[in-house]
């Protein structure tokens, strides 16, 4: 009876405010967010999404299924989320560096950025490496690099997430034996490869081989770090460079998912159980600018997880069910013009992933549209965190929108057409079909033509780019990246090369070799290669050799 | 004759980051060009030899990792020795200021960072590819020695040789009737280069065709180059409508060929062998 009234009221409301309209018209004949999503001019509790059954079924309690509101019961009043801000670049020893210094200022987590030969399996003497080394990231490309990066950081006590794909295992098996050196037991180190190539080969570029060995790969460290590192996660399923691409936030969502089944079918048809491997997946998402679609698409991926994992995987474990996540800040928001102005972008997105429940977080610089973060930016950010955790009071509840008339269906709507999506790749025969035919390349290219053209037109304002502007802006001091880097690490490198010792070297890249072309976990290989100080390059090179390389198709 | 621009979009090195290369392209693309995209990690060298190859009038080079000190310049460089510095290279990515600087100086033509409109990369294109000789491309582009003169169409040579010899000073270094033109021309020295004053000697030549039609005025701007039937192949190969299919012999007995002005923005083109070597019979 009140649902109907509420609704008799609505219509009055509407029609008057819609008369009201001639005199006072509204910013935009039609208001919608990046996933096309309409957005109503007011929100309504409706009988549909306030039934007692609509709550169990759709929200639930925190910690508990479908996990909605969050993954653990308490959320951020138990312990705050993984301050983990990505950072890497030059030498190994700059890297350590810097890595210390945001530990000293209370950051908990690292997060490690490689360079591009490093991503690729290059070393840093290979001519494809020139202009590369230490750029984006720090160049590694032996063992020795890896402990200089790692010296003085006790590898039991903090958590390092390594952004690395193609050769995950290989940066993988170099942080296992750094532990070792260091005493720590594998079963006492914890952190996360991102090891996701399906989204390299749809948006982010570094990939080495083609799908079906990269699959081997994967699934490879799934079944070792099950037995031999159980606190590693050992994937981080990434929908933050889908949506960098230029994706929408549903695209981001469903691609990521879909992905995801592709490595869970991977490693069920590899033969194992479900239980085993499931609760060390992990995910990683974009927070972009529109507030509340960003959290509505966090509270989204989560419930469908859940029901992936419970209903089409049939996983018994609740830990298995639970989608825990990473974010970052969106990259591509960032401006370079005005840049102090990305300093409030980021915050606003940080809410977002923080209202989301967001288990870690990085929060980007304000100059990273134009360089790689200075100390002083690096630091403007972390406290960016540390102010949402400690001043805003937004983390003293659990998941405090739920319940929003908008928010709710908000998620409601990113969840059907997600799963609309999702549904579509299954008919092409799953991601790895869906990825070989270009269809997620082309849709995301698409959204993002889409709103290149938006912001051309004005449609779409980025303060401070096409509306809002300043001339003569003044640069802000940049990070450079000392330009005979490449030089002085292709001298150590043939240093290391000469006195390393010949025969355990060439015995292990045999014996791995040997494996490759066996179907046997190339994991212990790997970390016998690594110990004989056999260089990234040199690994990915006896991969490739058996392996080949994925040629990227132009659509 | 108006063939849609070609432009190379190219990654050159390992960065992976291309939505900025495909957005760009495809806006080129609606623009009007004909786009070619290298797709990710290629070197400055396959870049070069792929523009070649696809006979581009542009190459955009997208990076956002940070090496394109090393890489851009690499381009221009490789562009110079393989003889096809006419190719316009232009910049884009995460790229500082002081780096635009540097690129700029390096031979890269402008360098456009994130927030620049698609259309003012299309128009830079457009304004920047025009000034380059002739064609876009470089393998078909005429190479043309010189100005070898601007032909003059006059009633009667009498007339108008005093303006040249008296006020200018000029003096005539040749004259003569070329019968197959249906002209009496008079050729006088301008520094370095010449005026050649034509009068008809026959109501059915091209000349008097023209006067009818336009009275006196300049009839022909000719280019001194070193292969007539050459410059005649690239022309005719990147559509130009041209009047000759092979060389004739023009004053001087020099071998000349002309295109049609309806394809040159009115003015008569003609080029001239300015060596008498060799006959071509």
């Amino acid at each position: 009876m009140q649902a109907m009234s509420i609704a008799e009221d609505y219509e009055k409301w509407r029609e008057k405010t819609e008369k009201s309209l001639n005199k006072r018209p509204e910013r935009k004949a039609q208001f919608v967010n990046s996933s096309d999503i309409p957005i109503e001019r007011l929100y309504l509790p409706s009988h549909e999404m306030d039934s007692e059954a609509a709550y169990k079924e759709k929200l639930g309690f925190p910690g508990e299924y479908p996990f909605t509101r969050g993954i653990q019961p308490t959320m951020y009043r138990g312990r705050f989320w993984t301050m983990r801000q990505y950072a890497g670049f030059g030498s190994a020893e700059e890297t350590n560096r810097r890595f210390r210094y945001l530990l000293e200022q209370g950051q908990t987590g690292l997060s490690t950025a490689f360079d591009l030969p490093t991503q690729i399996g290059y070393d840093a003497d290979h001519p494809f490496s020139r202009g590369e080394v230490g750029k984006v990231g720090v160049s590694i490309s032996s063992l020795a690099d890896m402990e200089t990066l790692l010296a003085g950081i006790p590898l039991d006590k903090v958590s390092t997430s390594m952004t690395i794909n193609a050769p995950a295992s290989v940066l993988l098996a170099m942080y296992l034996v750094v532990a070792e050196k260091q005493g720590v037991s594998w079963d006492k180190v914890s952190g996360t490869i991102q090891n996701d190539i399906l989204k390299e080969y749809v948006a982010r570029g570094t990939y080495i081989f083609p799908p079906k060995p990269s699959m081997r790969l994967i699934t490879d460290i799934f079944e070792f770090c099950s037995k031999e590192v159980p606190h590693w996660n050992t994937i981080s399923i990434s929908g933050y460079h889908i949506r960098e691409a230029g994706s929408s936030a549903v695209q981001e969502i469903a691609f990521t998912l879909a992905n995801a089944i592709a490595y869970v079918e991977a490693a069920l048809e590899k033969g194992l159980d479900i239980d085993d491997f499931a609760p060390r997946l992990s995910f990683f998402f974009n927070a972009h600018n529109d507030f509340f679609e960003e959290i509505a698409k966090f509270r989204a991926a989560r419930r469908m997880w859940a029901k992936i994992m419970r209903e089409r995987f049939n996983a018994k474990s609740p830990r298995s069910m639970q989608l825990r996540f990473h974010t970052q800040t969106a990259g591509s928001t960032l401006t370079a013009q005005q840049p102090d102005n990305n300093v409030v972008r980021v915050t606003i997105q940080a809410m977002a992933a923080v209202l989301g429940g967001t288990q870690s977080l990085h929060t980007n610089a304000r100059d990273e549209a134009l360089a790689l973060p200075t100390e002083d930016s690096a630091r403007v950010a972390l406290r960016t965190q540390q102010i949402i955790a400690y001043e805003s009071g937004i983390t003293n509840t659990v998941d405090p929108l739920a319940g929003s008339y908008y928010v709710e269906a908000l998620t409601d709507a990113l969840e059907e057409r997600a799963w609309n999506y999702i549904r579509y790749i299954d008919d092409l025969g799953g991601a790895v079909a869906a990825i070989e035919q270009g269809y997620m390349q082309k849709e995301i290219h698409k959204s993002a033509y889409d709103t290149q053209r938006a912001v051309e037109r004005g449609d779409q304002v980025v303060v401070g780019v096409n509306r809002f502007t300043i001339e003569n802006e003044t640069q802000p001091e940049l990070l450079r990246v000392d330009p005979e880097l490449g030089r002085k690490q292709s001298e150590a490198l043939a240093k290391l090369r000469s006195e390393r010792a010949e025969e355990p070297w060439r015995r292990a890249l045999d014996e791995l070799r040997a494996g490759a072309e066996r179907d046997e976990n190339l994991m212990p290989l790997i970390v016998n290669a690594v110990r004989a100080y056999a260089t990234v390059g040199e690994i990915c090179d006896v991969l490739r050799d058996v392996f080949g390389e994925y040629q990227a198709p132009i659509f | 004759m108006a063939q849609p621009l070609r432009v190379l979009i190219a990654k050159p090195g390992l960065d992976g980051h291309d939505r900025g290369a495909l957005v760009i392209a495809q806006g080129l693309r609606d623009e009007g060009m004909e786009v070619i995209y290298t797709g990710l990690r290629q070197t400055p060298e396959q870049i070069v030899n792929t523009a070649i190859q696809e006979d581009v009038a542009c190459i955009g080079l997208s990076s956002l990792s940070g090496a394109h000190l090393e890489l851009f310049p690499e381009v221009v460089r490789l562009l110079k020795e393989q003889q096809a510095d006419d190719i316009l290279v232009i910049g884009g990515g995460v790229i500082p200021e002081e780096d635009i600087a540097v690129l700029e100086a390096q031979g890269i033509a402008k360098v456009f960072t994130p927030g620049t409109r698609i259309e003012t990369v299309a128009e830079f294109i457009r304004t920047h590819v025009r000034l380059r000789p002739l064609d876009e491309s470089p393998a078909a582009s005429v190479t043309v020695l010189g100005l070898d003169h601007v032909g003059i169409a006059v009633h009667r040579l009498e007339d108008a040789l005093p303006l040249y010899t008296g006020l200018l000073g000029l003096k005539v270094t040749h004259e003569e009737t070329v019968e197959d033109q249906g002209v009496r021309v008079a050729f006088l020295a301008a520094g370095g280069t010449n005026i050649e004053l034509l009068e008809p000697v026959r109501d059915s030549s091209a000349v008097a065709k023209f006067l009818a039609k336009r009275g006196p005025g300049i009839h022909h701007i000719a280019y001194a180059v070193p292969d007539v039937q050459t410059a005649l192949n690239q022309a005719n190969s990147a559509g130009y409508h041209v009047l000759d299919e092979s060389p004739r012999r023009g004053a001087h007995g020099k071998w000349v060929a002309f295109v049609h002005p309806k394809d040159t923005f009115g003015v008569l083109m003609e080029f001239c062998q300015s060596s008498q070597a060799g006959d071509r019979t």
